[in-house]
This record gives C-alpha cells, structure tokens and sequence, in this order.
C-alpha cells in the first residue's frame, strides 16, 4: 500500500514536474518565437532600409555617372574644340575630327555627315559603320525629309527626349537603339549632321551627351566657316596675285618692247644725227662762205636768206647735239666725270653764264645753298646742263622784274641734296606736267610759239639727274611760276646711264 | 645580373602607329636591351590582329601576350582608349607563355588544365611563383577554367587572372599570344626565377539588408533564392519585373549591387555579377554558386573601393617579406572603373602610397577577376571574384 502509495505520489511529482517542465520549455518555445518572430521583423525591416538604400545609392550613382559623363564630354569637347579650332584646312579639320571623337567620346558609332558641293550629303567622320551601313542611313534620310526639315530648323533628338515615332525613325536609319542626333548650322543653314549611337543599354545616352553633341555640333559648324571663309579669301588671294603676276609679266613684256623700241630709236637718232651733222656742217660753211662775199659780191636778199640758212643750220646743230647727248647718255655711252664740287660754285657759274639775259629782263637771281650742304661728287659739266636748261627755261618764262631763285638743302638720313629751281614766270598748266619731260614735247603757250627750241633740254636734264641716281619733278601754278624740283646724292655710286626707257610722267610732290 | 622594365603607351587612333609609339617609348627606355617578356593591353578600338603582328615584329624573339580591356592602367592615367604595352628584361626572372583556343561550354575545364600545361611545358624547370593568365570574359563560368589551371597547378598555387573585355558592350574581346590575335580563348604564363611575388585582391563591397539562402544552383546558375525565383532578390530592390530590369538596368544593377557569397568561417564575400536573367528568372553568375550558400545583395562606394585598394596593396606589399617591389601589375573589375569614373586614378594614388611614388605600374580593368583568397583552410586558394581589385607586386 505504502509502496503503491509513494509511486502515485512520486508519479504525480514527475506528472507535475514534467508539466512543469512542458509548460517552461513552451513559454520560452513562445519566448523563443517571440524574438524570433522579432528578429525576422527585424531583418525585414532592416531589408526594407536596404531597399531604401539602394534606390537612393542608384540614384545617387546615376547623378554621379552623369556628372563624370558631362565632366569627360565637357573634356573631350574641350580638346575636340582646341583642335578643330586651331586650323582652316577643311580636310584636316576632318581628319582631327576623327581621331579626338574616337579618342574621347565613348560612342560605338559616330558619323558626320556634310553637304557637298551638289547639296548631297556626304559621310566626313565615320566610326562603326561599313559603306553598305552609312548607303542605308543616306537613303533613309533621304526619304524622311520631314527629319531634315526638323534638323534645319535646330531641333536636335536624342533617345532621352525624342518623341516615340521620331525615335523610332531615327533608331531605324542610324541602326542604334541609344543615340543623339544634332544640326550643324551655319548662318548659311544646315551644312551636315553629326550622329553619336549606342547599341547597348549599358551605354545608354543621357541628356548630357546631348548637350556635349549640340555643342560639338556649332563648334564644328563654326570651324567650318572659318575655314570656308578663309579657303574663299585665300582663293581669291590666290585670283587677285595671279592677275597681279600676269598683269606684271605683260608689263615687263610691255617695258622690254619699250625698251628694245627705245634702243631702235636712239640708236636710230645716233646714226641719223652723225649722217646729218657732216653734209648740215658743209652747208653751214659754204653759207657762212657765201655771206663773206668772197665768192662775189651777193644781192642782200640773198645774204638775207643764206644768214637765216646759217642760222636754221646752228638750230639744227644744237638739236643734232642736244639728241646725241640723251642718245649717249641713254646707251651708256657717256662716261661720267665723278669729282668732288660746290654745288653753291656750279650754280654760281651758270649764273655768270645766264647774267646777260637775265640782265636783259632784269631778273632778280636769288640763290640759297643751305651752309650745311656737303661738298657733292657729281659730273659738273652735266650738272651745270641741268642748271642751264632749267634756269635757262625760268629765264625764258620769266617777266620782266621777276625772280629766279635757286635753293638747296642736304637730307642727312637719305644723304642727299634736294634742289629747287623757281621762278615766277607764267607757270605750266597742270595737263601738260605730265608731259614736261617727254622728248620733243613743248608747252603750247605765247612764248613757246615766239621762242625756238628743240624741246630736248628738259629730257636731258632728266637723262643726266638720273644718270646721277637722282630724280627730277615739277609744281607749278599758272601765272605765279614754277619750281624744278631734283636731287642728287651727295656720295653717288658709280653714275651710270639710266636705262633706255620712254619718257615718265613727271613726279608732282 | 639585372631586371629592366619599361612601360609604353600610345593612344594614336591608327593601330599600327599606336603600336610602334607604344613599342618605342619601351625601346628608347631598354635601349638595346631585348625584352623577354611583353604583355599588352589594348582597348577595343584596336584591331588585335594588327597589335600582335607588330609586336611580333617589333620585338622578335619575346615572349608576348595580352588582352583587350575597357580601360588599361598606369602609374599617373588610367586610358579608356589606347595601347599599353609593358616589357621586361631579366636575367634573373623567367617566363613561360602558352594558351589554348576554341574555348566552349562543354570544354571549359579541359582548356584549363590544358592553358596550364602549356604554360608550364613553354616555362621550363625553373622555380615558378605565379601564373598571370586571360580568358575570354565572354566565357560563361570562368570558374570552370580556374579549375583545369588547379589541376595542373595545384589548388594553392598563386593564381591572378583577369576576363579580357571591351567598352562595357559586352560583344567582343580579344586575347594576344604571341603573333596571334586571338577570341574564345585564353592565353597566360608563369613568372618564376629568382624573383618573389606578392598578391592580394580586395573588393571593399559590404552585405546589404537581410540574408538569404541559394535554395537551388547549378554551376554559374543561381535558379532559387529562399524557394522563390532568383530574380525575385532584385525585383523586391528595384521594384521593377525582372524582364524590365534585364532590358534596362541590369548592368548598372550588376555592377552596383553584385550578390555576395558568403564563405563559411570566413569574414569574406565572393562577389558575383548577374550577367543575365533567364526567362525563368534564374541568374546567370560569371563564376560558380555553391548550393546553399548564404547570399546578400552587396553595396559599396567611391571610398570603401579607395580603401580596398589600399588593404590589397598593404597586404601584397607584406607578402613581399620586406622586400622592395620592381613592378606593379593591377588586375582591377571594369565594374570598379564604371564606380569610380574619375576618381579611379585615385585608387592606383593609394596603391603608389605604399609602394612609393615612383613605383611603375601597369594593370588593366577585367570582366571577371582571379586571385587567391582568404578561405575556410586559411590558405590563400584562388578564386573568381567580381567587382575586385587584384594586386600583384614583383620583386
């Protein structure tokens, strides 16, 4: 009984205590659940941060991705720009073109398309497209002409922003899911396209390589007509120093025809002048023969007649010399006798030998030789010609009481003697300057038409300054006078006659 | 007894100019010097056929290989476009090259071992210390590879290897064995001698949100994460059906946010990338995924990348025992160069921290990287990793 009695009551402790033990081992099973329950809300909660997270890293990288993007466009625009902007050569523009956009622009496919001369549009940077390929895009776009039209208009389309038929369109004929299509304007229009594509959606376009290519596009515009501007003045150049070149080759064709002619010519006149001079100097002593009477005595009608022959014989003579002279100064065949002189004594002593005549209209001589005048090397006997026939002129056209007047002054810096040869005679007209030291040419006026002359001095007078390296010119005014204006060096080189030439206009200073 | 190391570059748009620049730079550094190695990084705007015919010709008689990248790298630039070209001169180091072609799904093991014993006949008796070796990224389980060079090798044998890749385009690559340009293929060589190594490889990603378990994978391919459909992970983080995730986004949500493996025992994550989502929403991974794996999405940033570059730079640099480094070869993810953007070159500044300034540096961005890693054992054993930064110093 007992026995019974303790293994019910054992059993009912065990009963109990395994009871208890169920019903701790299920609170904390429950406990158990409870913070697992906990813990898995935990994590979800802590996945749902995750999840927050990650959107705003993606995005985060996105903006990032897109700010290098534009960094490393702005970069390669800037090298690009640099390049292209630096030459304009058309060509070479291209050819740069297409090594920096392969070099860094990161597009699978870019294609510049340009009009040429028959408005057709011609592939000029090309990269990723086979011929058949770019055939296809130029057939396509040809077709849509309502593109061209978008794209003449500016509106530049993009994979980003392009509504979805355009896009489609564009996707079709440049055989790129992802791509930007700009203009290349000018103020003349559109002048080509630029292309950049994508095929893969890891390299999707964004609105920043829009931007970069809209910006490529004018730079490329702006190069281009530069460089067309430039090849348009450099053509012309290229005209205008062609016709200058032709021009000049018929001139110095033209002046050696001149100058062969004008040889002839002197040559002709040497010949002439020396034939004429022997028969005209016996005719001139068998007149002076007659006029003697020794002959017989002759009626004085005829010794009338044989002095004026005796007269027109010393005129014919001077002529003769007087186109000898520029003859053989023209032909170098006068050498000239280069000595040390005064120029102030030259002058003087073609003064004392014009004092007569000068004394007959009682003409005030005025001569002004600046002090500091270097003694001059010249030839003086062919120096004093030129004063003789230019004072011997001022005195011819000079009134009575009027003032010839000599004046020289030295230019250091070109070491060389301006002289001035005045007088206040009755003055050229401004039609005939041109004309003064032409050969054989005379101003019509009164005195010309009452006075002899052979219309050579002035011409020689040039023939000489220049044989002197010197240059000779006029002003005048009518009716107050005229000044002959030369110079010659003081230290010459070697004189030598001037090269056989027509006669110049004068030099009006 | 001397080793020479000269580096040249180009990025001249006319391949075969690109090359003889790039060789050039390399001649007038070595003088008359011959290389005996050349190793050649080339983007893919190159054409490879042209590279390996000029190589060869320009440094006849060097061992020669390389592959296409998206970016190539050196001491003071990192080049999205160009050729990178790196010689050695040793009478002290030895190379042995070798590679194997017409890699498919079905022979992906055997070409290992195959690439392997290639490399190995060409090295010779010499003491080896570590195989360099690129595989086409195109190849679907890289792992596989790794495998078949293990078998050879032997599983701790210090392995670096990189995908070759193009300019995140995904269609083509190029690998270069000695005049040979070179697809579907894979191309290496061992580095031996009288030389020391040093090699590390970090990632700097972290686990993100709750754990889950791969419930089902085959090889490369993950079909269910915690019973449900793989993609289901990323659908619920990007809240998009994965048919649009796959259309738009899954690059840039491979890259960002690649699945880490985690290692039992182990404070490190394998990371994947999801190359493709198939039509029954399994995820196509680059590399194998154990069965029953602890699986996180992973995230990192600019500066945890900076950071793990220097931890792997640090931890190449103490495996040289003291020793200085001659050279630097980086095998980095292009996931990282896409990450970093700019600021990539700052990662190779924190590695010339530690190395010195003036250390030559020369690397590339792979799709798909191998290098030893911590594992269960703790003996470095190499694995294919995503998103990671591979050190390898030379001495």
């Amino acid at each position: 009984m007992s026995i019974s009695l303790i293994f019910n009551i054992l059993a009912f402790i065990v009963i109990c205590v395994l009871i208890f033990i169920i019903l701790s081992k299920n609170s904390r099973l429950n406990q158990t659940r409870g913070s697992l329950l906990k813990l898995k809300k935990s994590f979800n909660e802590l996945d749902e941060q995750a999840k927050l997270i990650v959107k705003t890293d993606l995005e985060l990288n996105k903006a990032q991705e897109e700010s290098d993007k534009r960094l490393g466009g702005l970069e390669a625009l800037h090298k690009t720009s640099r390049l292209i902007s630096t030459t304009l050569d058309e060509n070479e523009i291209f050819h740069r073109l297409n090594e920096s956009l392969q070099t860094n622009l990161d597009f699978d496919k870019m294609l510049i398309l340009f009009y040429d001369e028959r408005k057709q549009l011609k592939p000029r940077v090309n990269v990723g497209y086979a011929p058949e390929g770019i055939e296809y895009i130029l057939n396509g776009l040809k077709k849509d002409s309502s593109l061209l039209e978008a794209l003449t208009q500016g509106h530049i389309f993009s994979s980003v922003a392009a509504a979805t038929q355009r896009k489609k369109a564009i996707q079709n004929i440049f055989g790129s899911e992802h791509f930007v299509l700009s203009p290349i304007l000018t103020q003349n229009g559109l002048i080509g396209i630029a292309f950049v594509g994508n095929q893969s959606s890891a390299a999707a376009v964004t609105e920043g390589d829009e931007e970069i290519l809209s910006i490529l596009a004018n730079q490329i515009g702006q190069s281009l007509e530069n460089a067309r501007l430039f090849e348009q003045v450099y053509r012309s150049s290229r005209a205008l120093e062609s016709k200058v070149q032709d021009r000049t080759k018929q001139l110095e064709d033209a002046l050696a025809e001149v100058k062969k002619i004008s040889k002839t010519k002197s040559d002709f006149i040497s010949a002439v002048s020396h034939e004429l001079r022997t028969p005209l100097t016996s005719i001139k002593g068998y007149a002076a023969i007659l006029i003697t009477g020794k002959l017989g005595e002759i009626p004085e009608k005829v010794k009338e007649r044989l002095e004026k022959i005796n007269l027109h014989s010393d005129n014919l003579v001077n002529l003769i010399n007087e186109l000898l002279d520029i003859s053989r100064i023209e032909s170098g065949r006068v050498e000239m006798k280069m000595t040390e002189h005064d120029l102030r004594q030259t002058a003087e002593n073609v003064h004392d030998l014009l004092t007569p005549q000068m004394k007959n209209k009682n003409i005030n001589w005025e001569l002004n030789v600046d002090k500091n005048v270097p003694n001059m090397i010249y030839d003086s006997s062919q120096v004093e010609r030129i004063f003789i026939n230019l004072v011997g002129n001022a005195v011819k056209f000079t009134p009575e009481n009027g003032t010839i007047s000599v004046k020289a002054t030295w230019d250091k810096e070109k070491d060389l003697v301006e002289i001035g040869v005045s007088d206040t005679g009755i003055g050229i007209p401004e039609d005939d300057l041109g004309k003064l030291f032409s050969e054989f040419f005379r101003v019509d006026n009164k005195i010309n038409q009452n006075v002899k002359g052979t219309g050579l001095g002035l011409a020689l007078a040039k023939k000489i300054v220049e044989a002197h390296h010197g240059e000779i010119w006029v002003t005048s005014t009518v009716n107050q006078g005229t000044t002959f204006h030369f110079t010659l060096p003081v230290k010459p080189k070697k004189a030598e006659a001037p090269a056989a030439q027509p006669a110049q206009p004068s030099k009006n200073k | 007894m001397a080793t020479h190391i000269a580096i040249g570059s180009s990025q001249t748009v006319d391949t075969l100019t690109a090359t003889k620049e790039a060789a050039q730079k390399i001649k007038s550094s070595l003088q008359s010097t011959k290389p005996d190695l050349v190793l050649i990084f080339s983007t893919i705007h190159h054409d490879p056929d042209t590279i390996a015919q000029a190589i060869d010709n320009l440094f006849p008689g060097s061992k020669a290989i390389g592959c296409s990248s998206a970016g190539i790298i050196f001491s003071e630039k990192i080049m999205t476009n160009g050729i990178g070209i790196l010689a050695i001169a040793s009478d002290e180091m030895k190379f042995g090259i070798g590679a194997v072609s017409d890699i498919t799904p079905t022979n992906i093991r055997m070409a290992g071992s195959d690439l392997a014993k290639n490399i190995v006949a060409d090295f010779g008796q010499h003491g080896r210390h570590v195989c360099l070796f690129f595989i086409d990224g195109e190849i679907a389980d890289s792992s596989l590879l790794l495998k078949g060079v293990q078998e050879v090798l032997g599983n701790v044998f210090p392995l670096v290897g990189a995908g070759s890749c193009d300019d995140f385009h995904f269609k083509k690559n190029f690998q270069i064995f000695g005049s040979q340009a070179l697809e579907m293929s894979a191309c290496g060589l061992i580095m031996g001698g009288q030389m020391s190594v040093g090699v590390s490889g970090r990632h700097g990603w972290r686990p993100l949100g709750k754990p889950r378990v791969i419930t089902q994978a085959e090889g490369n391919i993950i079909k269910t994460i915690d019973g449900k459909k793989a993609s289901h992970l990323y659908e619920e983080y990007f809240d998009e059906a994965y048919q649009d995730l796959r259309a738009t986004q899954l690059g840039q949500m491979s890259i960002l946010y690649p699945l880490g493996i985690f290692i039992e025992e182990s404070n490190h994550f394998l990371l994947r990338n999801a190359i493709d989502i198939l039509e029954d929403g399994s995820i196509v991974c680059q590399g194998g995924v154990p069965d029953g794996s602890e699986v996180h999405i992973m995230i990192g940033n600019k500066d945890s990348c900076k950071e793990a570059a220097s931890e792997a730079a640090q931890e190449a640099h103490n495996n040289l025992l003291g020793k200085k480094a001659k050279l630097v070869i980086i095998i980095e993810s292009m996931s990282r160069l896409k990450l970093l953007g700019r600021g990539a070159i700052l990662e190779i500044a924190k590695i010339r921290e530690i190395f010195g300034q003036d250390i030559p540096v020369f690397g590339m961005y792979a799709h798909g990287e191998i290098c030893p890693f911590e594992s269960v054992e703790r003996i470095k054993k190499p694995y294919l990793q995503n998103e990671s930064m591979v050190v390898l110093a030379v001495n």
